[in-house]
């Protein structure tokens, strides 16, 4: 579906919002360093809540859930609520316990915990490939998308893509810029809600809250599609459906880049209360997602369109923009949904690829390979890093094995089959050990890929454990091997074990 | 990161620095793990006691739709799923944030 025409209004755009982006970055950066104030209140809830959603909203919230949607209707509410019902999971089972532990990264707080560098380097290996597969569903919302833009093929889009994700990261790292949080997502809500209320408006259903008009629109499709799209098991097994919302709740819950928010905000309980405005703030988004995916049938119903399943499949994850070019939305609108969806996976791509590259350098090289480094030398191989990070990315979103969704779902079922027990046991039961730790993490690994690799052999295999929920089974498996070796092994040194009753579960 | 040197109840005993959820310690601890139990209970029920009744109630796409109460037109549950239960995790977070808010404070107070 190549289209030949190079659309001007997005492209333009693209440049207002990238300059603009730069400048405020530059004029706020001195701001940022001030910190919060003593007193926070609801008002400063909301700004950290706003911060935890900006940092969650990527490619797959903004094209994925309505690209699902379009595809398998009631199905896709699995992740929707996976995505929303994980942080009820991370609040109440431990953000406030690894608050007061005081490690601020995954690798950090293994090491201090278990007091072991095999377990850290593991455990950093472990987050350079979460964000890895994560960054590949990105880059692949932004081939589709700059594809759709150039009238180009996906593979040339792609390596644009990247070259200008690379000249905006070295551009702000250059000029030193900081991206306002709160701003940021304010731009990718709206740029995603207000063209919503017009397409409900140009198909005459009610705009003012799309999010409950869709309803309406799935209404008044034929009787075969519309049953299709509400009865829930048509797409995927009752199964299916549990695993993966599992799955994508506790992947949330042990996802590093989640975990880190959390101590952004200055203390303890302005980051809980930060979680509820977070979710609501997230909760706007996939509220309004389906309503895409509804339209979009509508449309193809009174148009007399008719996609077969492949054309369908190479349309989902691009579906919330083309439904706004169906309908004959105006060009400025279509396009502020296409640059949404570039800021969106830009934004988490460059932080991902920072923080991995990060871990990179020190977590592995510093810690692993050469302990004596200076900071020049290992920025050098951050650098190098990166650049490396970014390549091996490209070459697997060349053939993208999934939707961004499901993609975007497998990096949530290694962080759910890893660190998510790697964290709860660390707090919750003191008698975990590094033994223990290091055997969960390696199980867990081969419980998230073997699907992967030999799910072809095997169709028993990929039915019980599906590549994208794996963790149903996964996380309660490696929760047993951990304490199964741990109890076999030594308990850990008392002083770790002091620390957790006096300063990880006291007031 | 200054760490106390003893509890202070009962030197003579043998220090017990056991951590397990299902054995909470006697005080703030056990408290929390109560509010903590009553969240994921409340959180676990209603994500996955819809999905379970409707595999169990409803295995037949006609009668399904035939059978089930009807909002806006749109069968109750798709709601459930697509609306309520996010608004549902939002209350959920804010009810767990009151009772620990209450829990820090009576304890901090008492020390």
């Amino acid at each position: 579906m190549i289209e030949s025409t190079v659309k001007y209004t997005p492209l333009l755009l693209l440049g207002c919002v990238l300059i603009v982006s730069l400048v405020v970055g530059l004029l706020t950066r001195q701001h940022d360093k001030g910190g919060y104030g003593i007193q926070v209140h609801s008002i400063g809830h909301a700004k950290i809540g706003a911060a935890i959603a900006s940092n969650w909203m990527s490619a797959a919230s903004f094209l994925g859930i309505a690209g699902v949607f379009f595809l398998h209707g009631y199905f896709a509410f699995a992740y929707i609520l996976g995505w929303t019902g994980g942080y009820v999971l991370l609040l109440v089972l431990m953000g406030s316990q690894i608050r007061r532990f005081g490690k601020y990264t995954a690798p950090d707080f293994v090491e201090a915990r278990y007091d072991s560098s095999v377990a850290r380097v593991f455990s950093a290996v472990i987050a350079v490939v979460i964000s890895l597969i994560y960054c590949v569903a990105q880059y692949k919302g932004i081939g589709l998308i700059f594809a759709w833009m150039f009238g180009i093929e996906y593979t040339q889009a792609l390596i644009f893509g990247i070259l200008v994700t690379f000249a905006f990261l070295m551009v702000a790292d250059a000029i030193k810029a900081s991206r306002n949080q709160q701003m940021h997502y304010l731009i990718l809500i709206l740029s995603f809600i207000i063209p919503l209320m017009m397409i409900a408006k140009k198909l005459g259903y009610n705009w003012l809250v799309p999010q409950f008009s869709y309803g309406s629109a799935l209404r008044d499709l034929p009787t075969q599609v519309s049953s299709d799209y509400l009865y829930p098991w048509t797409f995927g097994t009752p199964y299916e459906w549990i695993a993966l919302c599992f799955t994508l709740m506790v992947g949330t819950a042990g996802l590093p880049h989640v975990l880190s928010r959390f101590y952004t905000a200055p203390n303890n309980r302005d980051a809980r209360w930060g979680v509820v405005w977070g979710l609501f703030f997230i909760g706007l988004l996939y509220w309004s997602a389906p309503a895409f995916g509804a339209f979009a049938r509508s449309w193809m119903t009174t148009s007399g369109m008719v996609l077969d399943p492949v054309e369908a499949l190479a349309l989902a994850d691009i579906i919330v923009i083309k439904t706004a070019e169906w309908v004959g939305l105006n060009e400025i609108l279509v396009s502020v949904l296409a640059i949404g969806g570039i800021l969106a996976a830009v934004s988490t791509i460059t932080g991902l690829l920072v923080t991995g590259a990060g871990t990179i350098s020190y977590d592995i090289y510093y810690r692993l390979i050469n302990p004596n480094a200076n900071e020049r030398h290992l920025r050098l191989v951050a650098k190098g890093a990166t650049l490396v990070l970014a390549l091996l990315v490209l070459v697997i979103a060349v053939n993208p094995p999934g939707l961004i969704a499901q993609i975007t779902a497998v990096a949530f079922a290694l962080a759910g089959n890893t660190l998510f027990p790697v964290f709860l046991l660390g707090i919750w039961w003191d008698r975990t050990n590094k033994y223990g730790a290091i055997a969960g993490m390696l199980v867990g690994t081969v419980i998230t890929f073997a699907p992967i690799l030999f799910g072809h052999l095997s169709p028993t295999l990929r039915a019980v454990l599906p590549p994208t929920s794996s963790a149903l089974i996964g996380a309660p498996l490696v929760i047993l091997t951990m304490i199964i070796v741990s109890r076999l092994t030594p308990p850990p040194p008392e002083h770790l074990r002091r620390f957790l009753v006096e300063k990880v579960h006291s007031p | 990161m200054a760490m106390p040197q003893t509890n202070g109840q009962d030197p003579l005993k043998r220090e017990d620095l056991r951590i397990n959820f299902f054995r909470p310690r006697p005080g703030f601890m056990r408290k929390e793990v109560t509010i903590i139990w009553i969240t994921l209970a409340a959180w676990a029920i209603m994500t996955f006691g819809m999905p379970i009744h409707l595999a169990m109630v409803h295995s037949d796409p006609a009668r399904t739709l035939a059978e089930v109460p009807y909002i806006f037109g749109i069968p109750a549950y798709f709601w459930y799923s697509g609306q309520f239960l996010i608004l549902w995790f939002i209350f959920l977070c804010f009810f767990f944030n009151v009772l620990i808010d209450w829990l820090n404070s009576s304890y901090r107070r008492r020390r």
